[in-house]
Formats: structure tokens, sequence, C-alpha cells
């Protein structure tokens, strides 16, 4: 299955009684939150698996990836391990020594931006596949990114985007900490409508087979940095994600999972000017908002 | 080529050694095609080089993991490749060159200088020449390289350390090569290389 038989898939019917919430109240409502948090821009990309209510706002405005960008890089890892190139349990040298895509001139990633130690930790040692995605997507590891990108390679990523028809909306140019590409403005770039057609199908168990979707389903779950959608969620949610900021951006994209209904695929891109605060507080009010819509009706104006 | 090689019932007769030495030429094709036994590669200048024909055997990595090359040096220490080394040499039975032995000796000697730990890095040991990392004639695919990417509690990842140690290598052992510290091609920022050049050891079990 595609990326494009997933959006064009029936919508499913679950026997629950289902109300589609009211889209123009709920675009009302995400618009109100926008004026009032200062951000630059706020996009929000929403498939509701129980009524297959779709959400569109602002989800084809393109976006500095941030770690976001490390969801297609996790599909590209596992693209490489249903082709048997990779094992889960396949090792990886742990160098921290990377190539600009700026004239091939070496970059280091810096210990103290990278939130997980035990990648830097293991530098001159060998770690797993499956290891490397885990730190990779659960603490943002750019280490992990830069090392799993170096054995499958950004082509491979976007050659598995292209297959899966998953490509609109998703641009991998380099890895990460890449500072010389940012000062040229050479970025990954992702649209909310991009991100939402990868976790839709994951979600769906659509992406190379059910195990492995389930797989990277496993890891997205495995998220430590709940701040954003998760935030204001009732506590028995779960949700499966991967969050993304830098100086001018913050995201998160991932499908929460509530009791007794199918799951929903949320992407909220925001964009800031550097010293504008309240980025987290912003994406967790559209998630709850969206929360409310998909649990309770029509959004209350 | 001159006439096929025996061995003294194909085994090494070391009565603390071991493991056996096979020549590379006969060995099933997925190991030829990785390993090219005795042929010519060149090197970045452009020279030609022949690679090692004779290899020792490592029936698992538990022997590899046993087997000592040096007081402080184990087999397994020398033979960490990751996913980038081609597929048939990830799995046992592994082949090292046989000149192994003699860069575990070069490293006890330099662990004594130093007096401390050298760790040699994953893909730091012995790589095949067709290992992704080998793109011309490297001492690594002779077994005669490492790349040390700490001593004691040293990361050797800047200058100062790099250099202090590559100055106390050259003075410990003679004729070897540390390369420069540097980014480009040719030189190291993140470890120290040393190498004894393109050495080809054949053990006295081989009957040409």
């Amino acid at each position: 299955m595609t990326g494009k038989d997933v959006a064009s898939q029936p919508r499913p019917s679950t026997g629950v009684s289902a109300t589609a919430p009211d889209e123009a109240a709920l675009q009302t409502a995400i618009e109100k939150i926008e004026k009032t948090s200062g951000a630059r821009a706020i996009a929000v990309a929403l498939h509701d698996f129980e009524t297959g209510f779709e959400l569109h706002y602002n989800a084809d405005r393109w976006f500095h990836a941030a770690s976001t960008i490390k969801v297609p890089i996790l599909l590209g890892v596992f693209a490489a391990i249903d082709r048997g190139d990779l094992l889960p349990h396949s090792r990886v040298h742990v160098r921290n020594r990377f190539l600009s895509v700026v004239e091939d001139i070496p970059f280091r990633v810096e210990s103290g931006r990278d939130a997980n130690s035990a990648v830097h930790n293991s530098i001159g040692k060998m770690m797993r596949v499956d290891e490397l995605a885990y730190h990779m997507i659960t603490t943002s590891s750019n280490l992990a990114t830069n090392l799993l990108l170096g054995v499958i390679g950004p082509q491979s990523v976007n050659d598995t985007l292209k297959a899966l028809h998953l490509e609109e909306g998703i641009d991998l140019k380099r890895g990460v900490e890449d500072e010389l590409a940012f000062d040229k403005a050479i970025n990954n770039v992702v649209t909310a409508d991009g991100l939402l057609r990868i976790l839709v199908m994951l979600a769906a168990g659509k992406a190379f087979s059910p195990a492995l979707s389930r797989r990277m389903m496993d890891i997205l779950h495995g998220q430590e940095f709940n701040q954003g959608i998760p935030a204001r969620l009732p506590k028995g949610a779960r949700v499966a994600h991967k969050t993304g900021e830098i100086s001018t951006v913050a995201h998160d994209a991932g499908v929460v999972y509530l009791p007794k209904r199918k799951p929903y695929a949320l992407v909220i891109l925001t964009e800031w000017d550097p010293t504008t605060s309240g980025r987290s507080r912003t994406i967790a009010a559209i998630s709850h908002t969206i929360y409310e819509a998909l649990t309770r009706g029509p959004v209350d104006e | 080529m001159s006439a096929a090689p025996t061995f003294a019932n194909g085994i090494n007769h070391s009565p603390t050694f071991p493991l056996r030495v096979v020549d590379g030429l006969t060995l099933p094709p997925e190991y030829r095609k990785a390993l090219r036994p005795g042929e010519e590669w060149k090197d970045a200048t452009g020279f030609p080089r022949q690679l090692p024909r004779y290899f020792y055997e490592i029936p698992s990595w538990d022997s590899a993991m046993k087997i000592e090359l040096a007081s402080h040096f184990l087999l397994w220490e020398f033979i960490q490749v990751d996913v980038r080394e081609a597929a048939p040499l990830r799995t046992f039975p592994r082949y090292v060159p046989c000149a192994v032995t003699l860069l575990a000796v070069c490293l006890e000697r330099f662990r004594e200088a130093v007096g401390t730990l050298v760790h040699i890095s994953a893909n730091g040991g012995y790589r095949s020449p067709s290992h992704r990392f080998s793109k011309n004639a490297t001492p690594h695919a002779w077994g005669t390289a490492a790349n040390i990417y700490r001593i004691g509690d040293t990361y050797l990842d800047n200058r100062s350390a790099i250099e202090r140690f590559s100055l106390i290598a050259r003075e410990t052992l003679p004729g070897v090569w540390t390369r420069p510290y540097g980014a480009p091609t040719g030189y190291a920022e993140d470890h120290l290389h040393l190498d004894l050049g393109y050495v080809i050891s054949v053990p006295r079990d081989v009957k040409i």
C-alpha cells in the first residue's frame, strides 16, 4: 500500500457512533490560538481513524523540519531492514565526525546540544541499528541520527519516500547539526500534510509490513519529550510522536491513542521569532482543542 | 603462480597459538571476492601494493575474546567492524591477515610506553579491501594499522592529545607511521592512526 492509497482508503466503519467535528469551528478555534500565541505561522494536519475526519490547516506550508525529519529517516532505516540491507542488530561504529553537504567540510555533533549521552558515551565503540533508531527518536539524539543517515544515505531515504508515494511534503537534504548548510539555507523542510501521510501509513500498519510498522510505532511511543501534543491530554492517552525544535520552529507530530476509539494522527508545526516563548504551550493548546473536538463533538465557540 | 602451498596438517602447530592458517586463494568465492588475497591494490598515490594472501581463521567470537595476541591485547580488539564491512566477513569464521600479530606486539610496546589502556576503535583494526571505508590500499587491509580513539581516560579527538601520543608512538616504535592531525583526507582529527606499512606475514606453516 502506498501513501496515496492510505489517503484514499475508505473511511473506517467502526460500529461506534462517532460524529465528525465541525470543521469550520475547529479551524476558527485554531486561528484564535494562532492569533494569541505570537507565532509567525502555524500549520495543523489531522486524520482521525475513527471518523475519517481530516483537517488541513495551512498544511501545505513548508517549515524547517528540525527533528521531525527523524521520522522519515526512521522510515528509511526500516526500509533498509525490510530490504535485508540492515538487520535491527547490525552494528554501527559510533564516530562523531560527519561531512557537511557544503564542500564536504567535517563537523561534529556537540555533545552539549544533544540530549542523549548514551550515544556520545559509545564513541569509538559500536551500537546496534535498533538502539540508534531508538535514541534518534526517543531522546532525539542528533549523533544517532547522523550515524544512521551515514549508513543508509539521504538518497536512500528519499528513494524510500518516493517508493511509498510519501515524497510530497518531505524534503530531506542532509543530516542534522550541519551548521554550514544551515548558514547557506540548505535545510530539511516538511509540510504538516507530508508528515501526516507518513504517520497515517505507520499507524495503519502499511509501511513495509504490519510487524515493521509496529516496531516503528513502538519506538515513537518511547518519546521522552512530552510537552507538546500529549501535555494536555487525559492520562489514559498514549501518544507515539516526534518533536522538533530549533530557534525558530517548534513542532510535534504523532498518533494519539485513546481508550475505546480508534487513534488519530496529528501534526502541529509552528514557526516563531527566536525570542518568543510559549511554544510548547501553544502546541499543547491546539492538541487539546483537537482532542476536545474529536471526543466531544463540535467545538464550542 | 608458484605451486600450491601446503600446510603442516593444515594447522598452526604453535603450542600457544591456536588459530589455523589458511591460504586465501583456497577460500570460497564470496570470501575471495571480499578479501582479494594476493591481489594488487593501489594506494592513494597510485602505487601498487600486494594484498595479504595468508590469514588466520577465527572460528568464533568466543575464541576471538579469548585469544591473546599480546599481554594486553586480545584478538577481538583487532576485528571489530560494523555494517560497512562486506557481509561474509561479518560472520564467523572470520579471517585476519597473519601480520596482525606483529601489530599487536607493537601496540603492546606502545602500551608500555604510555602506561595505560590503549583502545582500538570499531573499524579501526583489520578491515578488508571491501570495507566501505577502504577507498585505496590502506594498511588496515594488511592487519597492520590501528585507529586508537582513547588512551586511558584521554579521548584522542583534539590536536594536543593526538600529537602527544603520536610522538610517543614514533619514539617507541621504529618505522611506525602516524597520520598527522587535521581534517583533510590523509589526516586524522578524532583518533590516532598508526601503522607498520604494507607488511605481509607468511607463517612457517606455509610451505610454498
